[in-house]
Parts: C-alpha cells; structure tokens; sequence
C-alpha cells in the first residue's frame, strides 16, 4: 500500500524515511508493524503523525531514533537524517551520533526522569557522555536550557518529583534542546497533561522552534491539537501510512476513508469549521 | 516404600563401624555399624513428611492471614499486618529455638508445628499485597454490591487468582522446612531415636564421623538435601517465570529469528 | 522524618513482642515452668542468685500481669539474669563476649554477598535471556536451595581436614593469646574465611535473582529508554539508572533476608566451633541454660532490628523523595 499523497522529496529535506518495515518477532511468527512506510521531514517542519493504538507511529518514532529493541526488528528499508544513514550505525558512533542530530521527548515525563538523580545529574549525565566535562559549562549550559522553557536555573538542585506535571515536560524539552538537535521526535508528549498546561507547552515550543530552527515529528492520537500545531500530518493505519498533507486538506478532501472517519469522529466545538490556526501564530 | 528399598533395616547393626562405601554398603556405615544408605532412605520418609506437612501449615496460616488482611481492610487489616510484620521480622531460628528447647525432645511432627509456626510470615505478607490489588477489581466490587457473603467472595472470585502465588508459596515453605526441620535436630533439638536425614546428621556429627573421615555419613543426608532443595527451587523458578509475565524470558523460537534479515548494524 | 519514626515505634513493638513470646512460653508448656526453667540452676546457683534469678524472669507470688511487667522491666533494662551454664557470669556478659563474633560473620559475609551478588544480578538482567542469565539465574537458585548446614559441613570436610588447607575451628589459634598484634589479626582473618565464605555461599543466590527480577520489572520505564536515546554508555545505564533504582526493593529484600543469615551464622558456627551467638546458645541448649537461651532471642532480635532500622536509614538516603523538606 502506498502512500496517496506524498510532497515531492525536497531538496531540503532533513529526514528521508524509505519503505521502511519493522516487524515484531513472537512464537508465533513474525507481525508486521510497520509496512513499507515512506514519507520526508523538511527542515524547520512540524509533521504530526497520526492514528490508533497499535497503528504503528510510536514504532515509526523509535525505529527513527534507533531506539526500538528486541522483539522489535527493522527488516526494510533506509532511514537517511541529515546526511547520515541511521541504520548503518553502530557502537561508539551510534551512541555519539544519540540525541546530537535528533532528541526525544516522551509521554508523561512522570516516568521520563530518573527519580533518584537531580535534574543538574541528568543534564550532566547528557552532556558528559557527548564528551563535554567542564564542569562550568555544564552548569552554565544547563542553566541556560532552564531559562529557555521558562524555569528559574536554580531550580537544577532539584529532583524530578519536586515539579509539575507541565513543568517536568518544559525539562523533558530543555534536555531535548541540548545538542541543538535537528529533528525532536515527540511521542504523545502532551496526553498526560491537562488542556490549558497543554497550549502554553506547545506554544512555548512553536517559540523556541521559531528561534533555534528545529523540526518536529509529533506523535498523537489528538487529531484537533495536531491540526492547530502541524505542517502536514500523515495518517497511520495498521501499519501503513494512508494519507499525507497539510492539515486543511485533511479536513476539506480526505482522500483516503479512514482520513474522513478520523475527522468525524471529532465533536465540532462549534458547527462551524475547526478554528484556523491562525490563533497560534499572533503569539509572541 | 522405604522398607522395600532399602537393603537392610535402618537400626540394624550389619557392618563394622566406620567402614567406607564399598558394594555391599553402598554408602558405607556409621558409627554404630548401621548401613548409611538403608538410613537415608528411610529417613526421605520422614524429612519428606515433616517438610510437607510444615509447608502446609506454613502456607495455610499464611494465605489466611493474607488473604483476612488483605480483603477485610481496616483496623483487621491494620492488627493483622502488625503482627505479620512482627513475626517476620524477629530472626527465625532463634525462635524456633526457645521453642524447641522448651518442648524438650521434639519429635518430627513436633518440629514440623514449630516450623509452622513461627514461618508463616513471608507468605501473608505476599498474600495480602496480592489480595489487595486484586480488591480493586470490578468483578470483586460487583459481587459484593450484589450481596454475595464475604468467604464466598473470597472463597470463589478471589482464591482461584490466588493459585499460583499460593502454589509458590508452598513450593517455597516445603524447601524452607526441609532445611530448617535438618538444622533444628542436626543442633540437637530432635527426638535422636527419630530417623530422619537431619537426625542422622546430628548422629554423624555426635560420632565425630568428618574428622575420623567418615565423609559418607555427611554426605548421604546432605546429597539428598540438595537434591531435593535444587529440584523444588527450580520448579518454583519455572513457575515463577510463568506465572509472572514481566519475568518471561524473550525466547523466540530460532527458525522465525533465521527468517528476519534485520537492516542495519546490530544493535 | 515521620517514616522513621514510625519505623522506631514498630520495632518497639516487635522487642516487646519477643519479650512476651518469652514471658509466655516457659508458662505454657505442661509442667511448673519453675520447674522447667530452674531445674539445673538449683545445683549450680546459691540461693540469693537463684531467688533472683527468678525475680528476672517474673516468677513472682504475684498475679500475672505484674509479673510480666516485671519481665518487661528486666529486659529493657537489659537484665537477662545469669548463665547457668556459665556461672557467674550474667547471661549479657556471655552474650555480649560472643557477640563481635557473630557480627564480623555476619557483616562481612552479608556485605560481600550482597555486593557481588547484586552486581551480577544486574548483569544477568540486562542481557536477560543470554547465557550468564540463563545458567546464572537458575543456577543461584540452586545454589540457595543448598542449607548453610550443608555448605559448611562440606566445607569443613573439603578445605580442613581432606585439604588441610584452612583450620578446622575456633576463631583464632588457641596457641595465641588475642592481641592487636600482627600475628593474632592474621589468625583471626586466617580462621574467618571458611565460615565467612560458606555463609557469603549461601546468601549470594538470594540477592543475585533478588536484583534480577526488580531490574527486570523496571527495564521498561521511560526514563531507561530516554536514557538510552540520550546516548548515556551501556555501563552508566545499567548501573546509575537500572541498578540504583532496583536497589530500592533489593535494599527492602536485604534487610528481611538477614534474620536468615542469623540462624545461618547459628548453624556455620557450629560446625566451624567458631565462638559467636550461635555456639554460646548451642552450648546453651545442651545444658538446658534457658536464661541464656532466652537471652539470645532477645539479643538476636536487637540485632536485627537495628540492622533493619540502618536500612531504612539507607533507604531515606537513596530515595529522595521519602525526604519531607
């Protein structure tokens, strides 16, 4: 099955994902998760990744990042990030090339922090491992990641249980922001989270997108919040990518029929057309 | 059984003192020229016997504990957990002990209670964290809602979930009194005229068998020991592993492995 | 703060349960529990001792209640009463001579067990199903399954008299007067190791599947799989952000086991003649010295409460958010 609608592969184009299967290993044999899927990332792009439990976006995102593990197999296909091609990586280079091109922020950072470590400790950690050791400039770097989503730098002595829900998501970001990725995987990063703590994170982060110049592939099952906040979203279905756009098109002529069925399952807040995304690009 | 098995009776006198193992005593003779082979068979009779029934008691007491605890809440709840905790944390054998030592020469089934009744501690406080996740349930709410009587509920909806940590427990308390029930007469807290492979350590030791070099004697009871200590500890992994679905090991058969062609370096 | 407290005032209530398990037992059992209890002392102790003796335990002409506040009283104030086997000595004196013993057995054997133990433990949990765990894991089992009777009759047959390799008792050579001097230390080390090993044996298995099974039930957290993706090393993973939080439960699981190692170390020190608790109470109970025997269940509880108190201890200084502000 083959995508419907594809932009042409841009010249820009940051991530290259090309018929790309992951399989599932059990006793019984294998299960295909993810069936030749294909689609790009451009540079400074939000693509939202949508669908069902089970549809395959998480297994997409991870297989991105090289993070998915046994029983989980890529058994197709190439994934090529900014030049490199991901999975020919291995070792001490894959474990250097984690996080610098492309970072990731998880679900309900409730579990996402090591409880026992201070927030200074898992910052430093990062920044240790990619071979930075000065002591000041962890600190300093890290202090500055903290202003950037908006908590006071002396807050770094804490540990993760002493914040918010909300807040502890703003330091899942920072730790994101910390190489200057290029790409940011985000993996349901606001399910868990109440709905006015919800807009202001994804309003901080258009911000800090705007500013830093980074690209987003965003993973929900919230097909309201990702039409206000994607580029283009793509529509997963057991596996298979179905449809791709920009989200307008997805709302005026789905193509495909589970598109439309997505759609219509959404209660309108008003009879009218969902509200424009124009509302997040008057902030600040 | 044992009478059929063994070569000779238990308390005969058929060999010389000390002999080594040869053919005709396998497993060579003790002190008082009985035949060491013909004494830890009949004494699997009674080890056997006093680790199961311990282990029963043990786990009786113990889920029932749990279980009361775990299903009733409150201050039953609050009184009960107390006291398991108590038990479980004053050192064991020191308790066992003063018991045994009051009760003078405790036979098998003597030390079997004694085990039973200071040991029961592990298994309720198990029981009563699993009965307690367990109460959550809906179908647990839903029967108590339709006024179905507590030990109904207990007895039909809540037991049968029970079954395998319950089975583990038992498992677990079998070995636990095998060992303890050797250790207790091998200090000298059993009836010496009872056979069994923890008396007949205690009678080795006695005779001083090690240091005359009568290796044998020692050997006999403790082989069969760890025998049936490994197999019960093993059963209790492997249902351990079923039982538990986080613990399962990952192993997928090779011939579906031969059929992936992963792309890309391993990881 | 309050966890510890509450923590405190549960193991006051497990002394006293003890003291009362103790008070009741000689009077539950058929017979004149005086009779049972003092029925060796009359020969060995004058009388004034001997009427005092009894005033320890409560065997008062009062009703029963007072007499186990009296009990009570005596062992708070740590009055066990004497030793019949050892007259004159106070049942402490004997305990509290034979107490460092018992505790460099089961210190050292328990620390090191549980250090290699736990180590290999996470090992076999992250490369589950590899060969380290799959012969590791149920071969612990095995290896617990095996009763420190065992172990140590085996080792005393093995190392002392078959390979005359390590000495077959005692402490430290009875040629020797026990000094601080080189060659007294050296003999102490030099008769420690056989029964510290054996007892080392026969906890390591406990703690090895104890480690294994807590990583594993965590292997799955996010903050493992963020910790990957931030591209910390293998080693760092496995240690600071698997093992440290799986330490927790092994920590909580340590503490319980070590009422085990107590009758372990009772059993190796009878083997091995060594001069700890678990001797002295074996002496105790062939002479039917019931205040000693008595005493040591007290002792032997203090000490394994104040073990699980430096626990929890523990416990609050590795998990932070047990720490009220």
């Amino acid at each position: 099955m083959t995508v419907i609608q594809m932009n042409q592969a841009k010249p820009t184009s940051l991530l290259s994902v090309r018929e790309l299967c992951v399989d599932y290993a059990s006793r019984q044999g294998l299960k295909r998760a993810v069936d030749r899927v294909s689609f790009d990332v451009g540079a400074n792009e939000v693509l939202g990744l949508a669908g069902e439990s089970g549809s395959g976006k998480s297994t997409v995102a991870y297989a991105i990042a090289r993070l998915h593990r046994p029983p989980a197999f890529i058994t197709g296909g190439s994934i090529v990030l900014d030049g490199t091609d991901v999975l020919k990586l291995q070792g001490e280079t894959l474990r250097q090339w984690r996080w610098r091109d492309v970072s990731m922020v998880l679900q309900s950072a409730m579990n996402a922090l090591n409880p026992l470590l201070t927030v200074a400790a898992q910052f430093a950690d990062l920044f240790r491992a990619h071979g930075i050791r000065n002591k000041a400039e962890i600190r300093e770097r890290s202090a500055e990641l903290l202003r950037m989503v908006g908590i006071a730098p002396d807050r770094l002595l804490d540990y993760p249980h002493r914040f918010s829900g909300g807040m502890r998501q703003r330091l899942v970001i920072a730790m994101a922001l910390a190489l200057s990725p290029k790409l940011i995987i985000m993996d349901e990063p606001t399910t868990a989270l109440d709905v006015v703590v919800q807009r202001e994170l994804l309003e901080e982060v258009t911000v800090l997108r705007r500013r830093l110049g980074f690209s987003i592939l965003f993973i929900t099952h919230d097909l309201a919040l990702m039409s206000q906040f994607c580029d283009r979203i793509g529509i997963m279905l057991n596996g298979d990518l179905v449809e791709m756009g920009p989200p307008m098109q997805m709302v005026e002529a789905p193509q495909h029929p589970y598109t439309r069925k997505l759609w219509n399952a959404i209660p309108p807040l008003h009879p009218s057309e969902m509200p424009p995304r124009r509302v997040l690009e008057n902030t600040p | 059984m044992a009478p059929l098995i063994a070569p000779a009776g238990p308390n005969q006198r058929v060999a010389r003192p000390h002999e080594p193992p040869s053919a005709e005593h396998v497993l060579g003779s003790t002190r008082m020229g009985r035949d060491v082979l013909a004494q830890t068979i009949h004494g699997t009779r009674t080890s056997l016997m006093v680790g199961f029934i311990a282990g029963l008691v043990v786990t009786v007491v113990g889920v029932a504990v749990g279980v009361t605890s775990g299903y009733f809440g409150g201050r039953i709840d609050e009184a009960l957990n107390l006291l398991t905790n108590v038990v479980l944390v004053i050192p064991n054998l020191p308790l066992m002990l003063v018991l045994a030592a009051f009760v003078g020469e405790a036979g098998p089934l003597t030390i079997a209670i004694i085990i039973g009744v200071t040991a029961w501690g592990w298994g309720a406080r198990v029981t009563r964290a699993q009965t307690l996740s367990l109460r959550q349930r809906d179908y647990i709410r839903a029967s108590e809602l339709l006024g179905e009587p507590a030990w109904r509920i207990i007895l039909v909806e809540l037991l049968p979930n029970l079954v395998s940590i319950i089975g583990f427990n038992f498992i677990g308390s079998v070995l636990y009194a095998l060992i303890t029930e050797a250790t207790l007469e091998f200090l000298g807290l059993g009836d010496p005229l009872a056979l069994s492979w923890g008396t007949n350590l205690y009678h080795a030791q006695e005779t001083s068998a090690l240091r005359v070099g009568a290796w044998w004697e020692i050997a006999a009871p403790s082989l069969a020991l760890v025998i049936f200590g490994s197999s019960l500890s093993l059963i209790n992994f492997a249902v351990d592993e079923i039982a538990n679905p986080r613990l399962r090991t990952l192993r997928v058969p090779k011939r579906i492995l031969a059929a992936l062609r992963p792309v890309g370096a391993a990881e | 703060m309050v966890f510890l407290l509450r923590r405190l005032g549960f193991y006051v209530a497990a002394f006293i349960a003890a003291a009362t398990f103790n008070f009741l037992i000689p009077r539950l059992m058929p017979g004149n529990p005086i009779d049972t209890m003092f029925a060796q002392s009359g020969t060995v102790l004058p009388p004034e001792s001997l009427e005092a003796l009894k005033a320890t335990f409560g065997f008062l002409d009062v009703p029963l209640p007072i007499q186990y506040l009296h009990y009570l009283g005596s062992v708070f104030t740590w009055d066990l009463g004497l030793s019949v086997k050892f007259y004159p000595l106070t049942v402490n004196q004997v305990l509290v001579r034979a107490l460092p013993w018992t505790l460099l057995l089961v210190l050292t054997s328990s620390l090191t067990a549980f250090t290699i133990g736990s180590l290999a433990g996470t090992r076999a949990a992250w490369r589950r199903g590899g060969a380290f765990d799959s012969f590791g894991a149920p071969g612990a089992l095995m290896l617990q399954a095996v009763p420190p009777l065992v172990t140590s009759l085996l080792a005393l047959s093995l190392f002392s008299i078959s390979l005359k390799w390590l000495p077959t008792g005692f402490a430290w050579d009875p040629m020797l007067d026990l000094t601080w001097s080189w060659a007294s230390v050296w003999s102490v080390l030099y008769h420690a190791v056989l029964p510290v090993v054996t007892l080392a044996l026969a906890q390591i298995g406990g703690y090895l599947v104890t480690m294994r099974n807590s990583m594993i039930n965590l292997l799955g957290e996010d903050y493992i799989t963020l910790g990957m993706a931030k591209g910390l090393t293998d080693r760092r993973l496995r240690l600071v952000y698997a093992a440290y939080n799986a330490l927790l439960p092994a920590l909580t699981s340590f503490a319980m086991s070590l009422g085990a190692v107590f009758g372990g170390s009772l059993v190796t020190e009878v083997v091995f003649n060594y001069p700890g608790l678990g001797y002295t109470l074996y002496e105790g109970i062939t002479s039917r010295d019931y205040p000693l025997i008595q005493g040591q269940l007290m002792i032997m509880t203090l000490a394994m409460l104040s073990a699980n108190f430096a626990a929890d201890l523990l416990y609050i200084i590795v998990d932070p958010r047990l720490r009220r502000a």
